[in-house]
């Protein structure tokens, strides 16, 4: 059974189709890649999968239970995450409190230990560690994505991580600590849903990618196959390279 | 007349009601900090909570227990606060307005004309006065009122209060971070609309508490929140909007400014000190002593 599945998705901004009918599935413990050339609706998709939009029409299911319309906090809860392009930490927050938020917002009878415990697993695997007690707002922006994933990890019971474009803009040194947390928690069990530009990146940690083209799914498999397509090729680039 | 005496008294009375100022201002701030509103029916809190006071020592507590009385009132505005805010200013987060700030005035305004004529309604148009078992007190060399220096009392514990919630618990933790980034917040599962309600109610209270405490002093009457609250966004311009060292400062500072004009210029026009004052800031630093210019989108 699929952890995560959405069904005839649809969200209009007046004319446009922004998503037309969407019907993803994601399996226990894959990490999936979602790609497509700008405007095809990706960023949609995540916010009507996770609560920040409600969708016109169609259906979101996690773990069996429909959470379509749910509010972002209660599908956090629902064990469902997202990270955002821009990351979004609380900049007057020390590191280490960044992180308390997520867990305490749904976990607070095991008490502090075990946050912290985990926090300092976390913090190690990101290297953030020698910044524990900084403002988030002294972080760069790499530190900053790094720390919001780790936020994610925090939540206790999470199944699902849906990261919109966690690489974009941060260097590689950065770029490959993130994926080793991502790989990581991939390890633990958690399934991963990975929006990205970076082809190489989605080559190495993604077995099947999903490809969205003007608010419809237009092909979904391994990304070698799929490069392989001309209607795929024609949409990024504009024209056939035959 | 210039004395040593006279400036020293002046200045513990203004730091003293400063302190009252304080908690208006410092409920303002903390409303908009994290609902993103202004709240503009504070000063009827503030009136709601003298009520509360005058009916409680009246009515069921006696004057011993005037201090029990202090705590009911503001357990009552909170509670108030609690129950009011998801059935009045919840709808603007809920769904996407486009006049979120003309929702929130227009509610926030009829809201205040509503609890004053039920003010009017069941209480009439007149004067109580609570009373207290308090004695005068010595403030150094100095005569003072009880009411007076218990309303510092209770004020300087509820912000020391305050300040532990804010800085120390889980609940303050979540506020604070709502206040930085309200969908984050949310996408890291916390109940935004539930903590919208906690924050409302906490600013309330401390408006309540206020109006509590000053009931001995300035009375009990419909409209007696008006002129708190004019103080309260006196001191919002002058210590910035969103800025709780700001609410501090500036109360203090509205406080001691007031007392000084009143002991030292003319005694009629002490309201008018603190606008003086709210130019001055206005001129020189427009964004108040502790806010920014400008804010994030």
């Amino acid at each position: 059974m699929s952890v995560l599945a959405t069904t005839g998705l649809t969200k209009r901004y007046g004319g446009l189709m922004a998503n037309d009918g969407v019907a993803v599935a994601l399996t226990q413990g894959e990490i999936r890649g979602l790609i497509g050339p700008n405007g095809a609706g990706k960023t949609t998709f995540v916010n009507l999968v996770t609560g920040i939009e409600r969708p016109d029409a169609g259906e979101v299911m996690l773990n069996g239970s429909a959470i379509t319309g749910f509010g972002p906090h209660r599908v956090a809860k629902n064990g469902l995450v997202r990270s955002f392009q821009v990351a979004r930490v609380f900049g007057n927050l020390s590191v280490r409190e960044n992180l308390l938020v997520p867990y305490f917002a749904s976990e607070r009878t095991s008490g502090r230990a075990s946050a912290l415990a985990r926090i300092t697993e976390l913090l190690r695997l990101s290297t953030l560690e020698p910044l524990a007690d900084h403002l988030a707002k002294s972080l760069s922006g790499g530190q900053r994505m790094l720390l919001q994933a780790c936020a994610g990890f925090m939540i206790p019971g999470v199944k699902v991580h849906v990261l919109d474009e966690p690489f974009a803009g941060i260097n590689p040194v950065v770029k490959d600590t993130l994926i080793e947390l991502i790989l990581n928690e991939n390890q633990a069990g958690a399934t991963f849903l990975i929006v990205s530009h970076e082809m190489e990146i989605i080559r190495r940690i993604c077995p099947r990618v999903t490809v969205m083209i003007a608010g419809k799914v237009a092909a979904e498999g391994p990304l070698e196959e799929i490069a392989r397509r001309d209607d795929v090729v024609t949409a990024y680039l504009g024209r056939s390279l035959q | 007349m210039y004395s040593t005496e006279l400036l020293i008294q002046t200045l513990i009375a203004g730091v003293m009601i400063g302190v009252l100022y304080a908690l208006m201002a410092l409920g303002i701030t903390f409303i908009y900090s994290i609902v993103r509103m202004i709240n503009w029916a504070m000063g009827e809190f503030y009136m709601l909570g003298s009520y509360i006071q005058y009916v409680a020592v009246a009515y069921a507590l006696g004057r011993n227990y005037w201090w029990l009385a202090i705590l009911v009132s503001t357990a009552g505005t909170f509670l108030i606060g609690y129950l009011l805010e998801p059935l009045l200013i919840k709808p603007m987060h809920v769904r996407p307005m486009e006049r979120r700030d003309d929702y929130a005035t227009v509610v926030t305004i009829a809201l205040l004309l509503m609890l004053r004529s039920l003010a009017v309604a069941i209480g009439g148009p007149y004067q109580y006065r609570p009373e207290t078992n308090l004695p005068i007190m010595w403030v150094g060399p100095l005569p003072m009122e009880g009411a007076r220096v218990m309303a510092t009392v209770f004020a300087l514990a509820a912000l020391a209060v305050f300040y532990f919630v804010i800085s120390k618990t889980w609940i303050g933790l979540a506020l604070r971070a709502m206040a930085q980034n309200r969908v984050a917040a949310q996408t890291s599962g916390v109940d935004v609309f539930r903590f919208d309600a906690i924050a409302f109610a906490i600013g309330v209270a401390l408006a309540g508490l206020a109006g509590a405490l000053l009931a001995p002093l300035f009375l009990v009457y419909p409209t007696n929140g008006a002129v708190t609250t004019v103080k309260g966004f006196e001191i919002i311009v002058i210590g910035g909007l969103g800025s709780i060292p700001g609410a501090l400062v500036g109360g203090v500072l509205l406080g001691v400014v007031e007392s000084l004009g009143a002991a030292f210029i003319s005694s009629p026009y002490q309201n008018a000190y603190g606008f003086a004052l709210v130019l001055l800031i206005l001129l020189i630093r427009p964004y108040g002593l502790f806010g920014e210019r400008g804010r994030e989108a």
